[in-house]
């Protein structure tokens, strides 16, 4: 078979690849990250690279501009390579890195603020479902002739350990010499689940004290990472990274048309076994620890994401009705995952509700105290899904629905992640029409990221550029709003702005895949809403989750009728409420067992059959809403 | 016992053309028809199709009524309100469809002018629904009848800002036309009163389906529709509504076919004629104000309806 070499710059990484193979494969091939929304289609136009020299075969596409095509854009996905190329990955296509999270203040609402955290982790009693446990024995004689194993089990006893003790055959092969190593004193690693104490390893002497454990939230788009100290409870060392898969499709559906190619489920499963290795490996260099030390792995995850790690099948997860293979999982280990770890480590699955309601929001419920409290909570999180539960001590319902990739940059003709350069804050001067932008990191504009979205349609419908249906009045006395190639559209950055190298716009196609998002998550919101007949203002605390919900401002969010109308101070952002669980699972079997509890008593509501559900999206298709009085503070009306 | 409910709301009045003939429609108090428990000053109304080029697929039954004037407007007109009694005409500008005639704003401007001069009832007119060639050709009709106060449709999402705008400029009402949708036909009364236009100008065209063509889920709309202006107060949905009749009936394959395609059928023109009558009263219970029909008889059906209703309660 005749194989070419391709390079991609600036990374300067090579694969070698099949003739005829795409450049989207070969990126892939050589570890090249390069955003794929569609996850290969042709549909996004994300894949933007300019071929540099060698012959290719590309398919035409009304997502390359001519002009562009003049230059040597190609879509990497439509592009086969038929000799050696080089190939340059423009800023635009790359992955970026995960920008830090930064303190800000919000604007709207009550941020849980670091000292929070910490006084929620005072309030756990440290108990981790795998602990090490130092042991000391009396020295067995003629007269006490009991064996080892029963001698540890005694001292693990006296431990606190009173569930049945079992031992691991690795951890029996190893007990004679580590028990008459040290003169009788041993550290025993143990797994404390609710029916048996299942003792893993044991060690010669005292090594406790230098055990942790890794949580990890495995995000559709971001993998983050904590180690976490058993004898503190607090993490040591924390991180984050694109989750690799991205290359391989934007949102969850697309990763499950992905898993259904031809070696798509294992490759899948490679690219986040190696993301976490990614983040393990910096994790242990920033603790100055080795893999030794990592005693269990807590994964918190969505239904997809869980299904993807483990390696099963999600195929019926996106067919009608919908069924996941499991939603509570067994312990694994982590070795035979992949992951870069001891042959002892297990990992412990966070267990889920249903397909589209996942681990990552029973544990950030869990954290934010929900299913305890007796005030009335509505937690939701967005990204190009919308979860949401409602509830409290006596009840939780929950739904979800697809808001599609348009919160995270995707299906928007500039849309982009929030990396650096995406335009996030936008004012639009309702007088002149002039827009004010702002980017992360203060770098030149290269695209649009979700909270930029959010800003920009609810500046432009304040200051008129678009009508309630999002549509753009062209005949403005200004050139930002214009018909373009892909029909009207305003400029929010024009060529030579701030040091943009083209013009940014945002279309009306563009405002009408946010509409559609915006109106999903609202309808979603008023479903269960009615399904206990509660109203919004009965609901004492609404809880913002995920990265998206913490950049979003929520006052511009309102509006454009994404949340709820309620008052600032029933606003909290949780931020990670998923690794936050995955970090309660760790140092405390209660916790553990009570996120167990919480997903078993779950009612998940579908909507995909709803009635309810599609008549209010059609009504929450407009700005803020078709019923103006679930917006009391939303000015509406004409504007000359 | 006797169990009444009293509504918050009232669908507004509107009123169409001017002096002596003009008609006021809408006001009621209460759900369609439900006399027992409020007002309904205004009876349902009745207006005559008539087109501004020959139609060349209508069935023998709905032809032989305006055999003689089928070929001019304004005989045409004159016809439906001298002859027929109509209490409005509705006109058709059926020669602007982009796929037939495709004739523009400036072509058939005369025309309007011409039967809305001729007529001393109230005139509406009505474009193809073709939300581009609308935009282009109902400024010019609204232009050519301007002083009569008459009503403009259809007005679409894609083209309120152009059409209604018309309607504003040359002082008529305005027909918003949405896909038998309450979210859609509020969102568009909403977009459309922003622009300038009180809401006593606009009548809701929820969008008509013939018996056996969807006259159920039309009928549930304009429920909804009422439900939500009587009971949740709701304002943008407390304006009349307009229904097309004659054109979906008389396009239904159980009203064109003819006695000799299927003798068990019977009588073409009788069947004709019930179909629209059976979907014009439907609709009358479902809360409609102003029905635009085709045939004579159909008409006479639905009066005597309307008559044996109102008289019944008075």
């Amino acid at each position: 078979m005749k194989t070419h070499k391709v390079t991609f710059y600036p990374d300067n990484r090579v694969a070698e690849v099949a003739d005829g193979e795409s450049v989207l494969t070969a990126a892939i091939a050589a570890e090249v990250h390069i955003t794929a929304t569609c996850g290969g289609d042709g549909d996004c136009g994300k894949c933007r690279v300019i071929v540099d020299d060698g012959a290719i075969v590309t398919k035409q596409t009304p997502k390359v501009s001519d002009e562009d095509a003049a230059k040597g854009y190609v879509l990497a996905c439509l592009t086969s390579v038929t000799s050696d190329l080089k190939v340059l990955v423009p800023p635009e296509t790359r992955l970026g890195i995960v920008p830090e999270e930064t303190e800000e203040a919000v604007t709207y609402g009550k941020m849980m603020t670091a000292a929070e955290e910490a006084e929620s982790l005072d309030a756990i009693t440290l108990d981790p479902p795998v602990a090490q446990f130092f042991l000391t024995m009396t020295p067995p004689t003629l007269d006490d002739n009991a064996s080892d194993t029963v001698r540890l089990t005694r001292a693990l006893r006296q431990a606190g350990v009173d569930e049945p003790v079992i031992f691991k055959p690795a951890a029996l092969k190893e007990a004679a010499v580590a028990c008459r190593q040290e003169e009788w004193q041993v550290t025993a690693t143990v797994r404390r689940d609710p029916e048996q104490a299942l003792v893993t390893m044991l060690q010669p002497g005292d090594q406790t004290g230098r055990a942790v454990a890794l949580a990890i939230d495995v995000g559709t788009t971001t993998v983050v990472g904590k180690l976490i100290d058993l004898d503190t409870k607090e993490a040591v060392a924390e991180t984050s990274a694109y989750n690799r898969q991205i290359s391989c499709g934007e949102d969850v559906i697309s990763r499950i048309v992905y898993s259904q190619r031809p070696g798509g489920q294992a490759r899948l499963r490679e690219l986040v076994v190696d993301t976490i290795n990614e983040a393990l490996r910096r994790l242990l260099t920033a603790a100055d620890m080795t893999q030794d030390n990592v005693v269990a792995v807590y994964a918190a995850g969505n239904t997809i994401m869980q299904h993807l790690l483990l390696g099963l099948n999600p195929k019926y997860l996106r067919e009608e009705p919908y069924i996941p293979t499991a939603t509570t999982f067994p312990w694994v280990r982590a070795r035979e995952l992949g992951l870069k770890l001891g042959p002892r480590t297990n990992l412990y699955p966070l267990p889920c509700v249903a397909s589209y309601l996942g681990a990552d929001i029973v544990a950030g419920i869990v954290a934010a105290g929900i299913p305890t409290s007796e005030k009335l909570s509505l937690y939701i999180d967005v990204g190009t899904n919308g979860e949401m539960v409602l509830g409290n001590n006596e009840y939780l319902v929950s739904c979800s629905c697809s808001a599609g990739p348009a919160f995270e940059g995707g299906g928007v003709k500039y849309g982009m992640r929030a990396t650096f350069g995406a335009i996030e804050e936008v004012l639009v001067d309702p007088t002149t029409y002039e827009p004010t932008i702002k980017t992360v990191g203060g770098k030149r504009p290269i695209g649009i990221c979700g909270s930029g979205l959010i800003d920009a349609l609810a500046e432009m419908f304040e200051a008129g550029v678009i009508d309630a249906k999002g549509k753009i009045n062209v005949d403005l006395p200004t050139d930002r709003t214009r018909i373009g190639p892909s029909g009207p559209e305003y400029a929010l950055a024009a060529a030579g702005d701030n040091g943009a190298d083209r013009d940014i716009v945002i279309t009306e196609a563009d405002i009408d895949n946010l509409l559609r998002a915006k109106a999903a998550v609202f309808a979603a919101v008023m479903v269960l809403l009615d399904s206990v007949s509660v109203s919004l203002q009965d609901v004492d605390r609404f809880y913002i989750a995920g990265s998206f919900g913490r950049h979003l401002d929520a006052a511009r969010a309102i509006t454009i009728g994404l949340l709820p109308d309620l008052p600032t101070d029933k606003f909290y952002y949780i931020g990670n409420g998923s690794l936050w669980g995955a970090h309660n699972s760790a140092i405390s079997r209660e916790k553990r067992a009570e996120i167990a509890a919480t997903a078993a008593r779950m009612t998940y509501l579908d909507l995909s059959t709803n009635n309810k559900f599609m008549d209010g999206y059609v009504a929450a298709l407009f700005l803020p809403h078709t019923d103006a009085t679930l917006f009391p503070s939303v000015k509406t009306g004409a504007r000359a | 016992m006797e169990v009444k409910e009293t509504y918050n709301g009232k669908i507004r009045e509107a009123t169409i053309g001017l002096g002596d003939t003009a008609v006021t429609v809408g006001g009621e108090t209460s759900l369609p028809l439900y006399m027992f428990e409020g007002a309904a000053p205004n009876k349902p109304v009745i207006a005559l199709e008539v087109y501004d080029t020959k139609p060349e697929d209508w069935p023998e039954a709905a032809i032989a009524p305006y055999a003689d004037v089928l070929d001019d407007p304004v005989k045409w007109a004159l016809k439906c309100q001298d002859e027929y009694k109509a209490d409005m005409i509705c006109l058709n500008l059926a020669s602007t469809n982009p796929s037939t005639g495709d004739r523009n704003g400036a072509d058939i401007a005369p025309i309007v002018k011409a039967v809305a001069d001729a007529i001393k009832i109230p005139l509406i007119v009505y474009g193809t629904a073709n939300a581009d060639k609308d935009a282009e050709v109902m400024p010019k009709a609204a232009e050519a009848c301007q002083g009569k106060r008459a009503l403009i449709g259809p007005v679409e999402e894609e083209n309120y800002k152009t059409v209604a705008a018309a309607a504003l400029g040359f002082d008529h009402l305005a027909a918003p036309h949405s896909p038998i949708d309450v979210n859609i036909a509020k969102q568009l009364n909403i977009l459309i009163t922003q622009l300038g236009l009180a809401p006593e100008r606009v009548i809701i065209d929820p969008t008509t389906g013939a018996l056996g063509y969807g006259l159920e889920y039309c009928y549930s709309v304009m429920e909804r529709l009422r439900l939500a202006a009587m009971t949740q107060n709701d304002s943008m949905t407390q304006m009349p509504m307009i229904n097309q009749i004659g054109r979906e009936v008389w396009k239904a394959k159980e009203v064109k076919t003819s006695e000799a395609d299927e003798p068990a059928w019977g009588d073409a023109e009788t069947r004709g004629v019930l179909w629209e009558a059976l979907t014009a009263t439907a609709l009358i219970m479902a809360g409609s104000n102003i029905l635009v029909m085709r045939h004579p008889k159909a008409v006479e059906l639905t009066r005597q309806f309307v008559a044996a209703l109102t008289g019944a309660t008075n």
